[in-house]
């Protein structure tokens, strides 16, 4: 009997073709729509975060205590290498290094501005974030004197490959010491506090800047398999109890936030593209049902009973709602993967984007909990559209129907 | 078969314009009879057959087939005394527009849950009777008028049904479809022993059937 009801839906629905496709049309552009944003979304923030996590906190970050508080070498790790090479023993761990940062003032023969020294392995960077993509200019070889600068304090002191800068700090006998370097690279990672303020340099160099052994480090970094990465942090504590560990959400809250203003965004575009399937479907269903209480009234005068028009039109609903669904899911796709590979250019916004920390050209992620969260939510906005019609049609009295055909 | 005491139906009642359709029915129909309701329009016909087939409410009065009282039952009964003791051919036809003439004939005989080979069968014989075998993957608007109608005929009696309830089945249709469909149905009355109980006011329906049932005014003459 289903098999017969099933066959009259499937006719029924796309009966009228011309409203059907129009229906199908309106369902699968506001799901592609909808999908598209939702991947330029994530993509965006997944994006930030990655970013952040290659060029500086990795999934887990170790401090000395109060380091983070007074941004002083005086708190410091020691036998950082030795460290490194210990945390790198534990499983879930993939690759570890460590850094030596100090603030200070970079200027030119005209301008100055706040930055940091950040010392690096420029081996050990590539390794652990892929550090050459940060390149903007110039060539990642710090040679004689050379030190890579970050794009934003690069544009502010108006610095270009082969400028000359001099960097001033305090080191750990207290004393004012300056270096004077050449900018070999502009390196650009998105991370606002990096690109504003970033001087890199060879570790080496700046231990030795400072006055420091090569072994210090004010930050060692890691990258895990990010599979419970809670847990690594405990094991990680208990290895180094005299150490501040945190995990990369503990150090970029405002990026959490990013992630969950944007899943709101997401949970809106979602809200108003159901509305739109549900009132269409709605809309559709309501008027073919009009179209057809004759119809109706023929069948439960000759015995249909109301459950199987119940049926029949829950599953019309649903044949057109799944209809709009694989081209919405089509649309969506395509998009997607346009937007993945080529991304959305935005560069007419870049100032505005760049002061967010974002990209000019924003590049989607594709999901499978797009088209599966899509898909129920189109299943459950198609069966809740009938209810009013059937409401209707609950109230409908065969005889008088067949009585008004006569 | 078919026993109707008292049988009182009013529209509107209460109201200004109340109408007494039916007035006190006491009707008897046997097995295998060939009749028709008889009277001039608007005299209660197609209320009384409709009542008959727990189609419309009655205001009053009771409705028997067989052993079962069927006019105080409640709606899904009625449903389903229509689908298993009935069979409807109504004067628009009433076929169902996307199901092709054999799915039409074979619906009820699928919603009573028979096989399908046994549904493929009666179709074909059904056909057969009624000179329609041509025309079974057809959808109906592409039939004519006639063709419908008796695309109407086959559906109801595939399932064979204790009675065929037809409420003006020939209004539509010209003269000669008219003889046809009167022929069909008595072979079928003949053949299977379908009760056929007709409302009508055409003259040769009337003079074709073997029992006429005179009403005028609502009330039984």
């Amino acid at each position: 009997m289903f098999r017969t009801i099933f066959a009259i839906a499937l006719k029924n629905a796309f009966l009228r073709k011309s409203r059907a496709l129009l229906l199908i049309v309106m369902i699968g552009m506001s799901m592609g729509v909808m999908v598209g944003l939702e991947g330029l979304y994530d993509g965006m923030s997944l994006h930030m975060i990655d970013k952040s996590i290659r060029s500086d906190s990795g999934e887990i970050s170790l401090y000395a205590p109060r380091y983070r508080l007074e941004n002083d070498i005086r708190y410091r790790i020691e036998d950082a290498g030795e460290k490194v090479a210990r945390l790198q023993k534990i499983p879930g761990v993939r690759t570890a290094l460590y850094r030596l940062q100090v603030d200070g003032l970079a200027q030119t023969a005209t301008k100055s501005n706040p930055s940091r020294a950040i010392g690096i392995d420029l081996e050990s960077e590539k390794a652990f974030g892929k550090f050459g993509d940060f390149l903007k200019e110039g060539r990642l070889d710090f040679g004689k004197n050379g030190t890579f600068v970050g794009s934003e304090l690069a544009r502010k002191l108006k610095l270009k490959i082969g400028s000359k800068v001099i960097f001033t700090a305090q080191d750990s006998q207290l004393n004012i010491q300056s270096i004077a370097l050449r900018v070999r690279a502009i390196i650009r990672t998105t991370n606002l506090s990096l690109d504003e303020r970033g001087i890199y340099l060879p570790r080496e160099r700046v231990a030795a800047f400072l006055g420091l052994d090569p072994g210090s480090a004010t930050q060692i970094a890691l990258r895990s398999s990010g599979e419970n990465d809670p847990l690594l942090k405990k094991e990680i504590q208990n290895l180094f109890p005299d150490l501040k560990v945190y995990t990369f959400i503990e150090l970029y809250p405002q990026l959490k936030q990013m992630q969950s203003m944007m899943d709101i965004f997401n949970a809106i575009t979602f809200g108003i593209v159901m509305v739109v399937v549900f009132v269409g479907i709605l809309g559709v269903m309501y008027v073919s049902i009009l179209d057809r209480i004759r119809e109706f009234g023929i069948l439960l005068s000759i015995g249909y009973a109301y459950r199987y028009i119940r049926f029949q039109i829950m599953m019309e609903a649903l044949f057109l709602g799944f209809a709009g669904y694989l081209l919405g899911a089509l649309l969506g796709f395509v998009l997607l993967s346009y937007l993945q590979i080529h991304g959305m250019d935005l560069r007419a916004f870049s100032e505005g984007l760049e002061s967010f920390g974002m990209e000019s050209t924003l590049y989607a992620t594709i999901k499978a909990s797009y088209f599966v969260s899509t898909f129920f939510a189109i299943l459950l906005a198609s069966l809740l559209s009938v209810i009013l019609p059937l409401r209707r049609l609950k109230k409908l009295n065969p005889v008088e129907v067949i009585r008004d055909a006569q | 078969m078919i026993k109707l005491k008292h049988v009182n139906k009013y529209f509107y009642q209460g109201e200004p314009r109340e109408v007494h359709a039916l007035k006190s029915i006491e009707l008897e129909i046997e097995r295998g009879e060939f009749s028709v309701i008889n009277g001039p329009s608007g005299c209660g016909k197609t209320t009384l057959l409709n009542a008959i087939g727990v189609l419309d409410e009655i205001t009053s009065g009771e409705i028997w087939l067989e052993e079962r009282e069927i006019a105080h039952l409640s709606p899904r009964e009625k449903t389903e005394i229509r689908l298993t003791q009935m069979g409807f051919v109504f004067q628009a036809y009433n076929l169902v527009p996307v199901l092709t003439v054999a799915e039409n004939i074979g619906f009820v005989m699928r919603l009573q849950g028979y096989p399908a080979e046994e549904i493929r069968q009666r179709v074909h014989e059904l056909a057969s009777i009624l000179q329609i075998e041509e025309k079974l993957d057809t959808l109906p608007s592409l039939l004519s008028g006639g063709q419908q109608q008796r695309v109407a005929v086959a559906r109801a009696v595939a399932s064979k049904p204790k009675i065929i309830l037809a409420d003006e089945p020939t209004a539509n249709l010209d003269s000669k479809n008219s003889i046809k469909l009167m022929e069909m149905m008595k072979r079928l009355n003949e053949k299977e022993g379908i009760t056929i109980l007709f409302s009508s006011h055409d003259a040769y329906v009337v003079e074709n059937a073997r029992r006429v049932i005179m009403l005028d005014d609502g009330a039984l003459v």
